[in-house]
């Protein structure tokens, strides 16, 4: 590595070691959607199924992204960006890893770069992406670009990694991801996953609906609707809330989950309601997301932070210049 | 070095800046369920690279570390205790229920046993953690060096056991029975038989494995409580696990094959005072008979801290040089010749009324009267409250000295002996066994003393007593002498630090929570004090010269028959009367011996009589007992006459009384 890395500084690259603190999560992304109502005319409100347990083996999938600047040539950053997704499978409480894929690469605008610096980077062995359409400016645009490039590689391997998971996913087995499942038609059409939507940007229903759909009390469910807008693949959702919000915030213990468009799904809703609401223990505190992270994906990404590159986690030491 | 072994690792070395790796300790974590507990014994390897990667960590690449677990943590990712009963909404049951158990870790901290290369001493490296096999232990405990050496000094104390491993383990010889080190102290609580047949356990081994070029060994136990020692040449039971554990460490599982038991007579001086009495194994037992020779020369023992005094030492020290044995004119015109308690008796009486009668009270030949009457009552008193050990006038009847066997235990019965008895045997013993080991003349190289009860002999504080300044002596320069301690008592804190601080081998077995609480075991983790709080009988904690850290072994149950058991299955038999005892030692002497003939031969004769003659028999031990009993015994006519002479000693004042 130090090599490589020497070739990149040699060909007049400036070392830096810059992690922005957006690195270590995905955005949300704002949207004003539609969504049609499946399981009833109107909004309604139902209990979740108590008797809902979880199957007895479940899979839960999640991935991370990291990344860095981690040398300016001129005032073009370079991004040394990481993604990773596993999948734990779950048999007798416990959680063990059946699949998992990382990636390493540079990100930089290829065009903006002086050739021997490209051409040191291409010579590294570290795959380069492109950062298209970034021209030298301030680096605040390349950097926005830069975080969209890495976040569509770790949309990109936890679908890769859903998609070769669910492939054999044996007949009585289950499949739970953080996220959107109607980012892979594999994933969506399949009878047998589910995502656990934490984030709530993209707005479905406005007025009464709204309202309706943001306040339902703990341990119950909204009807089954279909989402529309961004969504590239038809799944059916519906919100549930796993915790009162009362007192704390609107969306406090609010999830959303997505499902097979099927009408297998509306039958079912409620039990799998009833699954996920036993899935709140054990709490996935000290993560502050925890009213809608569920333990086993929380557990996910603790493994996957866990073999993550050491240099890829923000500096918490002093950034005085160094004394060598 | 060994090679790294096929068997998969158990663990990882993790070091932190709150929790880093040292040359001396070290933390690494295992999976939850693994076989690794408090005392296990690991290999740290960085030459062993798990799945195909290059070993990595820091230190020198290809460092072993040998280390013995001393603690252990478990702990989830929980945040919070506050956090599982939000989850469980407050029900525990429900805890029990959640789809996924949270994530735990076992966390273990190891103490450092050995690094190989040993310079420079580093950090311990972040590699692999394996479980020692049989070959790991011995090099962990540095045993190699005593164990495959040209002259293998190892003796089995025990098997390490840890994840269905049972590894022998070995002590140095040198280092537990000299002249390196020496002396053994085991402590534990009363009541689980641990320490005893710990001990019983490692003579067996000792004299099965004590090297040829040390010469010859013997032991002399102290049997000071109820019938503990009293069985060592019976089987016991054992059962499957024992015999397995005699044969992985070597030893044959056979009670001892020579043992001489000794123990005083009772009051009545025929019925010997032991609970080794059944009919079957009496015959065994030798009375333990001392005269006043042998009490006079360790007078001190019977002087308590208020009397030792120069005048006193300076009576005593004239009595021995001018008046023992000798013939003694008491300058009232009487002549004396001192043999026996009641002749030195009768020497006082005569000065004392000289005294009286000349009208001078207040000294005789320079030796203050009050002086005089202390040193008679004292020396009275033991004749006394010893009456069965100490002999008012026969012969005495002692151990062999200057004829010790190898591989022989002598087992002094003292368990019903008063306790200035006890002191008196256990003070004179010890210095007749330093006495010959000094000249080379008892018989044996090395004699192991065992002493149970050390809190009462050698307490840290009290009194300083003869019997603990001879232990001092003994602890410090036994091991010169080839005089060797195993000492077992309750408490080890309460024992005098000279004594604990001289054993080279310390043993634990299972401790009682306010000894552990005391500075002594500051030095040990809270998991090894929980853990010696629960030991099983049979398993103990060492530590020895050689291993760096204490090791936890468990010893098979010693293949003779506990004292408990022995009384059960030879029940002690009730005392019988004077003239059948009588007829009972003349007839273990020679079995021709018709009990009618000794019957009529002591009716109407003075006990006191009897008791000499049968004592002269049994010191000459002649091809005629029955001849030399009858001629000692002499007519009847002059033998009453002497015996009824003969005054009983009077009884002791309390020292309180007296006027000094």
């Amino acid at each position: 590595m130090a090599r490589w890395n020497d070739a990149i500084i040699a060909a007049g690259a400036v070392p830096a070691s810059h992690v922005p603190e957006e690195s270590l999560g995905r955005a949300d992304l704002t949207e004003i959607a539609d969504a049609e109502l499946v399981e009833d005319r109107e909004l309604g409100v139902y209990p979740v199924d108590p008797t809902g347990v979880a199957p007895s083996t479940v899979s839960f999938l999640d991935g991370i992204q990291r990344w860095q600047v981690a040398y300016y040539d001129g005032v073009v950053p370079i991004v040394r960006g990481y993604v990773a997704a596993a999948v734990r499978r779950r048999t007798d409480r416990r959680l063990r890893t059946v699949r998992e894929a990382t990636r390493h690469f540079h990100a930089a605008a290829r065009t903006a770069l002086r050739p021997g610096v490209l051409a040191a980077l291409e010579e590294s062995g570290v795959e380069l992406v492109d950062i298209p359409d970034v021209a030298a400016a301030q680096p605040g645009r390349a950097l926005e670009a830069a975080r969209r490039v890495v976040e569509g590689a770790r949309v990109a391997i936890e679908k890769d990694a859903g998609e070769r998971y669910v492939a054999t996913l044996p007949a009585d087995e289950w499949l739970v991801l953080d996220g959107l499942l109607s980012e892979s038609a594999l994933l969506a059409r399949h009878p047998r996953t589910l995502a656990v939507v934490k984030s709530h940007a993209a707005q479905y229903f406005e007025g009464d609906a709204l309202t309706r759909a943001l306040t339902i009390p703990a341990l119950t469910r909204t009807g089954v609707f279909r989402p529309r807008g961004r969504a590239r693949h038809e799944v059916y959702s519906w919100y549930l809330r796993l915790w009162p919000w009362e007192g704390n915030d609107l969306l406090f213990g609010l999830v959303r989950v997505e499902a097979r468009a099927d009408q297998a799904t509306v039958a079912a809703a409620s039990a799998v309601s009833g699954w996920l609401v036993r899935e709140r223990a054990p709490v996935s505190t000290p993560d502050a997301r925890w009213d809608r992270l569920l333990y086993p994906i929380h557990d996910v990404e603790n493994y996957l932070k866990a073999r993550a590159p050491r240099d890829s986690l923000p500096l918490r030491t002093s950034r005085f210049p160094r004394a060598s | 070095m060994t090679e790294p072994r096929a068997a998969p690792a158990v663990g990882r070395v993790v070091a932190t800046e709150l929790k880093p790796a040292t040359p001396h300790q070290f933390y690494f974590w295992t999976a939850n369920e693994t076989t690794i507990g408090i005392g296990a014994i690991v290999k740290v390897d960085t030459r062993a690279t798990g799945n195909g990667q290059p070993a990595t960590g820091i230190g020198q690449p290809g460092r072993v570390v040998y280390g013995v677990v001393t603690d252990g943590f478990a702990y989830s990712d929980l945040a919070t205790p506050l956090h599982d009963v939000v989850g469980a909404e407050g029900d525990p049951e429900r805890a029990a229920q959640s789809p996924t158990a949270r994530q735990e870790i076992r966390l273990w901290v190891a103490a450092v046993l050995r690094q190989e290369p040993e310079e420079p001493l580093q950090p311990v490296p972040l590699g692999q953690v394996f479980v020692a096999t049989d070959a790991d232990v011995a090099h962990a405990l540095r045993m190699e060096t005593y164990l495959a050496s040209a002259q293998p000094t190892a003796i089995p104390v025990g098997l390490y056991t840890s994840g269905g491993l049972e590894a022998p383990v070995y002590l140095d010889a040198d280092f537990l029975l000299g002249p390196e080190a020496a002396h053994l102290n085991i402590s534990g609580v009363s009541g689980l038989a641990t320490k005893t047949s710990a001990v019983e356990f490692l003579l067996s081994s000792i004299f099965q494995y004590f090297p040829a070029h040390k010469g010859r060994i013997a032991a002399v136990c102290f049997n000071v409580k109820g019938p503990d020692l009293c069985f060592l040449d019976q089987p016991g039971t054992l059962d499957d696990d024992d015999r397995r554990r005699y044969e992985r460490l070597g030893v044959r599982p056979e009670p001892f094959g020579q043992v001489r038991y000794y123990a005083p007579f009772k009051a009545d001086g025929v019925n010997l005072n032991t609970l080794r009495t059944h009919p079957d194994l009496v015959g065994d037992v030798e009375p333990l008979v001392w005269g006043l020779q042998e009490v006079l020369d360790f007078a001190e023992v019977l002087l308590n801290r208020d009397d030792i005094d120069a005048k006193a030492d300076a009576f005593i020290d004239f009595l021995t040089d001018r008046v023992l044995n000798k013939e003694f004119e008491d300058g009232f015109g009487g002549t004396h010749s001192v043999q026996s308690f009641a002749d030195l008796d009768g020497l006082f009486r005569s000065i004392f009324n000289g005294l009286e009668m000349a009208g001078r009270g207040d000294s005789w030949r320079t030796h203050h009267i009050a002086t005089m009457r202390k040193v008679r009552n004292r020396l009275s008193n033991i004749s006394t409250r010893c009456k069965g050990l100490v002999t008012d006038d026969g012969l005495p009847n002692d151990l062999p000295w200057g004829a010790f066997e190898d591989r022989a235990v002598y087992v002094v019965d003292v368990a019903n002996v008063d306790p200035l008895g006890q002191d008196l045997v256990f003070a004179r013993v010890v210095s007749k066994l330093r006495e010959h080991l000094e000249r080379r003349g008892l018989g044996v190289d090395a004699v192991i003393v065992f002493v149970d009860e050390l809190n009462k002999y050698a307490a840290a504080d009290g009194p300083d007593t003869y019997v603990k300044k001879m232990l001092l002596d003994i602890s410090e320069r036994g091991r010169y002498l080839g005089l060797v301690l195993f000492g077992a008592e309750q408490f080890r804190s309460q024992i005098h630090r000279r004594v604990v601080g001289n054993a080279g081998t310390i043993v634990y077995g299972r401790m009682d929570y306010d000894e552990l609480a005391t500075p002594g075991y500051q030095v040990l983790s809270p998991a090894t004090k929980i853990k010696l709080a629960t030991l099983p009988a049979g398993e103990l904690m060492v530590r020895h010269p050689h291993f760096t850290q204490p090791i936890f072994v468990r010893f098979p149950r010693p293949a003779v028959l506990r004292g408990r058991d022995g009384v059960e299955r030879f029940p002690p038999a009730a005392d019988v009367s004077f003239g059948e005892a009588v007829v009972r030692q003349l007839v273990k002497l020679d079995r021709r011996i018709r009990p009618n003939v000794v019957q009529d031969l002591i009716a109407d004769r003075s006990p006191d009589d009897v008791r000499r003659a049968l004592a002269a028999t049994r010191q000459a031990r002649p091809e005629d007992p029955l001849a030399l009993f009858r001629r000692v015994l002499g007519s009847s006519v002059a033998a009453a006459v002497g015996a009824r002479a003969r005054e009983p000693v009077p009884p002791l004042t309390s020292i309180a009384d007296e006027p000094y």
